[in-house]
This record gives C-alpha cells, sequence and structure tokens, in this order.
C-alpha cells in the first residue's frame, strides 16, 4: 500500500469530484451494474432473501469454527498435493512469493485479478527486489500500463471510458489509436499471449476455499486469471483465512450470489475449482501449487464483537455500486487499498483507524450499501461504530486507536449539545436566540464554519412562527 | 378518542414550525388528542451518526423519561421515528435501560403510517389539478419504512398526480452533519438529485423530511430554479383546505 503519496482529505475530495469524466464514468458504469443486477434478482431467482440469510449463516459458521476450518484445510490440501503456507503479516506474505521466486529463479510472475495481493502490496515489494509482477486482467493491466491503482474492488478501471484505454494503449503499448471495445481488447490480448508465452509462475487469488475438499474455487470472466492458473509450472494463490468455508454447498452458495450482486451476471464465466496440481495422466496444469493463507490482522478483527461481520465479505463491490458518495468521488478518494462503504468497515480494521480513519466521513448513513450486501453485513451501523471508536468512544476500538488524536472542540461542541438537549428550558431559550438551529451553530462554531459551509451551497429556511404560543391556542392540544 | 404525543423534531422547534402546526391540524382533524410535551428537544441523532454514543444514550433516556405515558408517539418525520423506533434499540443493546427503551421504541410511529395505516384517513382534495414528485428519505425508506404509507396519503388526492422520479432510492446528501462536514460531496449529491427533479417536469418536490427538504429545496433556491419543496404535511392541509401552494 502505497501511503507515503497520500494528499490531505479534503484536497483529493475536491480534486476527485472536480473530474467530470471520471464521475460521468463512474455514474453510468453503476447505474448499469445497479439495474442489471436488480433485474436478474427480480427474474432469476424465488427466494433471493433466504439465499442471502443462508449465506450469512454458511459464512459465520465457518468464521465461528475458523481454527478448525484453517488446519482441515491444510490437512486436507496438503493430502491433494497443495503445498500450505501460514502468512501472519502482509509483509510474510510477500516475502512467501518472493523466496519461492528466488528459490525456482523466476525474475517475472504473472497475475490473476486479486485484491488480497493489492492489500499485501506486492507488485511494489517485488519491484523494490528488482522483480517483475504482470498484471493480466484486463482492468488490471490499463492501470498499471497507466501506473494507477484499482478504483473498485470489482471493475478495477471502471472510472475510465474506452476512449481513454485507447489513449493510454496508444501512449504505453505504442498501439494504433483505437476506442472500439473489440479491437482494444485484441491490443490487450496480443500484448498478454507474448507475456504468457513460457510463464513458470502465476499468482492468483481465491474466492473460497472448501476445508472439507482441501480445494479452492476461483471465478472470473475473462479467461486470463485462468491461463495464470493453469499454464504456469507454478501456481500461487493467496487467500485471507476469512476465505475459508467447510462444505463445497457453502461456497456454491455464496458464488450464487456473488456474481449477480458484483455485475449482475447469472453465473461468471469461468468457474475454476483447483483441487492440486498436475497429476499423472493430466495434459496440462501446473507441477506445483502453493497456497497462502494470510492473516494480516483478520484474527484482530475476528476477535471483535461487531467488526467480525465484516469478515462475511465476499468482495462482490455491491455496496460501492449502490453508495451515492462513492460513484461522486471514485476510490481513488479514499487513498486505501479497499474503497466503498465495505472499506470504510475494513481498510481501518486491517490498516489501522490512525491511517484509514477519515474515510469514516464518505458516508451520509444512507443504509443503501447494508441494504445490496448479499451475506448482510451491517455496514452502516459499522461505520457508525467506527465514528465512535474514532471520537474514543465504544468498546473494544481497532487496530491503531490508541494513535488517534481526538477532536477536543467537537467532542467539547457534542456535549455542549447533549445539555441542551436534555433541558427543556436550556432548549427553548437557544431558539428564541436565533433564527435557525441554533444549538447546531452554537455548538460548532469553535469546530467547523457551519454557517459558511451550508450557505455556500444552500439558502436557508426562515422562521416565522412561535410554535408554542400557536400551540396553546389549538384547541384539543394540551401543551404540558 | 384517541389520544397521542406528538414529537415536533428538532427540525421541527428550530425550523419548521409550520411543518408541526400541519401535523397537529391532521391529526385534530381526525379528532385525535394531541399533547404536545414543551420541555421536547431532539431525538439525537446528530450525536449518534457522529458517533458520541455516551451523549446520545443520554439524550435518549431524556425523550424515555419525558413521554412517560402509554400514548403513541407521533412523529411527522421518518429519519427521527427511525432512530428513536429503531437506531435506540441498538444503543441500548447491553444496557441494563433495554426494557425501558424497548417499550418507548414499540409506541413511537411516523406521522404518515398513523394516518394511512391506524386511522385509513379520508381525504377530499380541494386543490387544482397538480403534477407533483417525491423525495423518499433514505432512514424513512430502510428503517422507518414510512415511506408506502406516505405515498398512500398522496394517492387519496384526486387531482394530484404523482410522477416517479428516477434514482428515488438515492441519499440526496443531507445526511446530517454529513452536509456540514463533507459539503462539497453533500452538493454533488442533491445537485445530482435535483438533476433528476428537472427531468420529471413537476414544479413540486414533495417529502416527509425536513432535513432533505431543507438540502434540496435549498440548493434548488441558491440555483434559482422555480421548483419548490413542500413537506409533504404542509402540502397535504394545503390540499384539504383548498389553498394555493
Amino acid at each position: 500500500m502505497s501511503e507515503q503519496h497520500k494528499l490531505p482529505h479534503e484536497q483529493i475530495v475536491k480534486i476527485k469530484l472536480n473530474d467530470e469524466q471520471m464521475r460521468e464514468n463512474l455514474s453510468n458504469a453503476m447505474h448499469t451494474l445497479q439495474k442489471n443486477r436488480l433485474k436478474l434478482i427480480d427474474e432469476k431467482f424465488n427466494d433471493w432473501q433466504g439465499l442471502r440469510e443462508r449465506a450469512k449463516q454458511a459464512k459465520n459458521n465457518a468464521l465461528m469454527s475458523l481454527n478448525e476450518r484453517l488446519l482441515e484445510f491444510e490437512k486436507n490440501a496438503t493430502k491433494n498435493g497443495i503445498q500450505v503456507h501460514w502468512a501472519s503479516s502482509d509483509e510474510d506474505a510477500c516475502e512467501i512469493i518472493y523466496e519461492l521466486m528466488r528459490e525456482k529463479n523466476i525474475s517475472k510472475i504473472l497475475k490473476g485479478k486479486s485484491m488480497a495481493s493489492e492489500e499485501i502490496g506486492l507488485n511494489h515489494y517485488l519491484e523494490n527486489k528488482g522483480l517483475k509482477a504482470v498484471e493480466t486482467d484486463l482492468g488490471e493491466l490499463i492501470l498499471q500500463l497507466n501506473g494507477e491503482t484499482p478504483v473498485h474492488i470489482v471493475v478495477p478501471a471502471i472510472h475510465k471510458n474506452r476512449y481513454e484505454i485507447g489513449e493510454i494503449f496508444k501512449d504505453k503499448l505504442g498501439s494504433e489509436l483505437e476506442s472500439e471495445p473489440e479491437k482494444l481488447n485484441a491490443i490487450a490480448r496480443k500484448h498478454l499471449r507474448d507475456e504468457f508465452e513460457g510463464l513458470k509462475m502465476g499468482l492468483s487469488g481465491v474466492n473460497f476455499a472448501m476445508s472439507e475438499e482441501g480445494a479452492f474455487w476461483l471465478i472470473e470472466n475473462e479467461g486470463n486469471g485462468r491461463m495464470c492458473t493453469t499454464a504456469s509450472d507454478i501456481h500461487v494463490a493467496l487467500c485471507g483465512i476469512e476465505k475459508v468455508m467447510q462444505s463445497f454447498e457453502d461456497a456454491a452458495t455464496m458464488v450464487h450470489l456473488l456474481t449477480p450482486s458484483a455485475t449482475g451476471q447469472f453465473i461468471p464465466t469461468y468457474n475454476n475449482i483447483i483441487t492440486g496440481p498436475r497429476k499423472n495422466g493430466d495434459l496440462d496444469g501446473p507441477k506445483e501449487v502453493h497456497v497462502i493463507l494470510f492473516d494480516h490482522h483478520r484474527s484482530d478483527m475476528l476477535a471483535h464483537e461487531d467488526y467480525y461481520e465484516a469478515l462475511r465479505c465476499i468482495r462482490c463491490g455491491a455496496c460501492m455500486n449502490f453508495c451515492p458518495v462513492y460513484d461522486k468521488i471514485g476510490g481513488h478518494t479514499y487513498q486505501t487499498v479497499y474503497p466503498g462503504p465495505i472499506g470504510e468497515v475494513i481498510s481501518p480494521n486491517i490498516f489501522g483507524i490512525d491511517h484509514t480513519g477519515d474515510i469514516l466521513n464518505f458516508c451520509s448513513l444512507c443504509g443503501r450499501c447494508s441494504e445490496v450486501c448479499p451475506v448482510k453485513i451491517p455496514l452502516a451501523d459499522l461505520i457508525r461504530k467506527l465514528r465512535s471508536n474514532k471520537v474514543g468512544q465504544g468498546k473494544n476500538p481497532p487496530l491503531g486507536a490508541n494513535m488517534l488524536h481526538h477532536n477536543a472542540a467537537e467532542a467539547f461542541a457534542f456535549r455542549n449539545f447533549e445539555k441542551i438537549a436534555t433541558s427543556g428550558n436550556l432548549w427553548r431559550f437557544s431558539l428564541s436566540k436565533a433564527h435557525y438551529f441554533n444549538w447546531f451553530i452554537q455548538s460548532f462554531k469553535n469546530t467547523l464554519p457551519v454557517v459558511k459551509k451550508w450557505s455556500q451551497f444552500k439558502d436557508l429556511p426562515q422562521i416565522k412562527k412561535n410554535l408554542y404560543k400557536e400551540l396553546e391556542n389549538i384547541e384539543g392540544v394540551s401543551c404540558e | 378518542m384517541k389520544k397521542v404525543y406528538l414529537y415536533a423534531t428538532c427540525l421541527g422547534t428550530a425550523a419548521m414550525q409550520e411543518s408541526v402546526l400541519n401535523s397537529v391540524k391532521l391529526l385534530r382533524r381526525e379528532g385525535v388528542e394531541v399533547i404536545f410535551k414543551k420541555n421536547q428537544t431532539c431525538c439525537s441523532q446528530p450525536s449518534f451518526n457522529s458517533g458520541y454514543f455516551k451523549e446520545s444514550k443520554n439524550i435518549a433516556l431524556y425523550n424515555i423519561n419525558l413521554f412517560e405515558k402509554d400514548y403513541p408517539i407521533v412523529v411527522p418525520s421518518g429519519s427521527c421515528a427511525g432512530m428513536m423506533s429503531h437506531d435506540y434499540l441498538e444503543l441500548f443493546k447491553d444496557d441494563n435501560n433495554f426494557e425501558r427503551v424497548k417499550e418507548f421504541s414499540s409506541r413511537v410511529i411516523e406521522l404518515s403510517q398513523y394516518l394511512d395505516e391506524v386511522l385509513n384517513v379520508n381525504y377530499e382534495d380541494k386543490g387544482e389539478p397538480i403534477k407533483v414528485t417525491w423525495h423518499s428519505n433514505c432512514h424513512a425508506l430502510r428503517i422507518q419504512k414510512s415511506i408506502q404509507a406516505s405515498k398512500n396519503l398522496i394517492k387519496r388526492l384526486k387531482n394530484v398526480e404523482l410522477i416517479d422520479l428516477e434514482y428515488e432510492e438515492e441519499c440526496c446528501g443531507f445526511g446530517g452533519t454529513f452536509s456540514v462536514k463533507e459539503s462539497e460531496i453533500s452538493n454533488a449529491m442533491a445537485r445530482e438529485k435535483i438533476k433528476n427533479i428537472q427531468k420529471t417536469g413537476a414544479k413540486y418536490l414533495i417529502s416527509g423530511d425536513g432535513g432533505c427538504l431543507m438540502n434540496i429545496a435549498g440548493t434548488m433556491s441558491k440555483m434559482g430554479l422555480d421548483i419548490k419543496g413542500v413537506h409533504l404535511y404542509d402540502f397535504l392541509v394545503k390540499r384539504l383546505e383548498g389553498v394555493k401552494i
């Protein structure tokens, strides 16, 4: 994670809000994804809500017995010939991959789409060691060529339109300037075919791992991920420990929710279930399969009375597709690997609330994310709880909370608000003193230039009535 | 004779008194007796949503003590009703006061739900034919679930044509302190909402939430548009009295 380049919160918001092309691209894309999802659920599912409940239970069962699941997975995967590695930190996970490359004398790996690799900062890590990681997912490839990070966890380059992509290909790959999707695809295909030739090591993420089978499930739409996992001699899969579930049936329930939620597709184009390396008589497949089970603060989350719920996340991105803030500012504004509502919950837990706590502001608590989340993560509630941790309240604070600087003026303002809101006399007194929302102005004048900020964009309502006096004159109303 | 508490909300006592008085009128015309606790203040949503749970709990307990008798607590706002009927339970989940809070919360109802579902009101529309569109407040939609009741009331008015608003379920950017802390994002959201309101061709935007109205109508007014934001309860009274909007 490249946090060293972080811009101040207000500055990045301004820059991205002013990027009209990005906002138009995002708004169009998000509304299409929303419509696709709603249409599919309406047409193809008899009991979507029941499926959500089942998925929530299946995932909770796995999380509540995670220790057992992980050991069972290790046992059965090993039996299948998969080599299982354990990593507690992001750096451990990177190092395991680096060591594997060094041991086999490999200087370049090809990657299928994996947010886990973004989370551990793999590309950067390898680059510092003089090694190369090449993205093969079309969206990731576009971003790698352009020196950007993913803007979305499912559709990483969704903020770019086809004309912009044509420009990037022309500049970075020296191709003709094109804007037709088919032609752009052909340029990427040719470029990647050259890269796939002689591929030694491929890397992938893991969508779901099944402990009873000792196998894992990968879904994708392009086929490039499958090239990484089958055409290479060695396949390395990066798997956060929360991805391990008990049974094949449980994982199937998840897959049924994942693609409809993500893109509005009934099923993904490719389902890859990986049970081990090439066996005697097999015509293809890698000779070695490695799985890296990494923690990176997931155990801390699991131990939390509330935030463990976010470990159910299946990375479908529905919460960001439906977030009215996300489509205005885009994923880069969050300046952390995981953007959108789920990012607001897991980024502070994984990277520390002291580093990423500012993104908790990117939420009007409209609750739409909680409503669409296929595994029923109460995202809005968790964001509110994290805000409480951020101001120094709440039990069991997340990573980095002890490094936070609390806003004393805001805390004072809310203590003042409490004082006024628990006294009828004070309340009426403060109302009588100002024309509009007096407590608000009084309370926040030391913290925020409230009136200025509000009236920059909006006119204020005017007060004409004396409420208490008028109420007393209405027959059938008793003022107590 | 039915007797209810009216919970005016902080915005109602501070800035939108007309809507509070019209809410009383709508209850009175059905013969409902209204008790107005003059020491009422705010439901604590601003502090709750900002993460100040300790302060919010004290305000909640203040309300619970104030509205002590067994009458329904009718709230002309889905947002504040949702806070008191649902979010209070979350706030007091592991608290000794939970049972008291639960009793209080079970009595909270949004005004349009009370009019539509409990009283099943009969409305004679005395206004001219008019086209309006509707903004759904997020908390009313997803927490209090009072939007259908609000729309049902509008549908009882025979001269009012309700035009669907595209992307109705998207937040207008108010979100209480959000609109102050992230005023520029909030403005971008309000502008998006207004773009869709303009597309309906309606000259009136009706909503059952004072905060959203202040946000959307305040922005429309700043932009110099000739679309008027009208609170649902002001709108209903004017239609029933045949007064121009």
